[in-house]
């Protein structure tokens, strides 16, 4: 195959990726959701991540996604951006519920959380039912 | 075989009700007709006990200007709940959230927490029913659910 062969398929390959493979190292933050009704993972749920400005508390918004199939959602953020504050997970979850034909209790899950050592991982899972949920500190 | 049918005048039960709600002083919300038909529990999961002196709020959301209007504030009792949240004429259709101070709650307990605060944000289409809305929390994880 030729050189020019090769780097137009390698150019192919890389666009094809999510924009998540495109930060490099793997998000020091990740998040799972799970519906734990179904007992499957949550996907096509859109979601967003924010941080609080320490000075103002106003919040800005770092980046939306939409979980995979597995309930993911890979390239949150990268490590450049993980500084230390207050973060802010916002799932859209009557919307989810709502694509699959039901209502849900709860319009949005909003989780805030607050990051003192950005060095570590930090995963946000969040267990969703129509009328439950739960998250915890993973690694 | 006489029948007997014993008549309470209205005026004592009215005085009965009106010294109840004088002792509910603090829970200006109740009213004379029953308990709030929202109701909440937070449990210290971690320690395996009631959030006690936890402090909460309720709000609900203005439909048309999109803001939170501030309902009521109170604090967890030692059984870490909070009665007389709102009355139910107060209580109609909207979305509604609960706020819990959590980072506050493990700081007077000397410890730290992920989660500086808690908010639960809910609809409610059917307002004649009950609604239980608990939080389960420990410093590193919590969970909430529709109870009754």
């Amino acid at each position: 195959m030729s050189v020019q062969r090769l780097q137009k398929l390698q150019g192919h390959i890389v666009s094809a990726s999510k924009s998540a493979a495109m930060a490099g190292p793997s998000s020091p933050l990740t998040t799972h959701v799970l519906n734990t009704a179904m007992g499957v993972p949550g996907s096509n749920m859109a979601l967003s991540l924010s941080r609080q400005d320490p000075s103002t508390a106003a919040w800005s918004l770092i980046t939306t996604g939409t979980t995979n199939a597995d309930g993911r959602c890979p390239g949150l953020l990268t490590r450049e951006m993980f500084t230390v504050g207050v973060y802010r997970m916002r799932f859209e979850t009557a919307q989810y519920w709502e694509s699959l034909g039901e209502t849900c209790f709860y319009p949005y899950v909003e989780i805030v959380f607050t990051i003192n050592d950005p060095s570590q991982k930090f995963h946000v899972p969040l267990l969703l039912s129509r009328f439950s949920y739960s998250t915890y500190r993973g690694s | 075989m006489c029948s007997f049918i014993v008549l309470i005048p209205s005026v004592r039960i009215y005085n009965v009700n009106s010294h109840e709600n004088k002792e509910n002083a603090l829970n200006e919300k109740v009213s004379a007709s029953g308990s709030s038909p929202l109701t909440t529990h937070v449990l210290n999961s971690g320690d395996g006990v009631p959030a006690a002196r936890l402090a909460l709020s309720l709000h609900r959301l203005d439909s048309n200007l999109l803001i939170w209007n501030l309902l009521t504030v109170g604090t967890t009792n030692e059984d870490g709940r909070c009665p007389g949240l709102i009355s139910s004429e107060a209580f109609t259709a909207g979305m509604y959230k609960l706020r819990f101070e959590t980072g506050a709650y493990w700081e007077r307990l000397g410890r730290t927490s992920f989660y500086p605060y808690v908010e639960v944000v809910f609809t409610i289409s059917e307002p004649q029913q009950r609604f239980h809305v608990p939080l389960l929390l420990s410093r590193f994880s919590y969970s909430t659910y529709r109870g009754s």
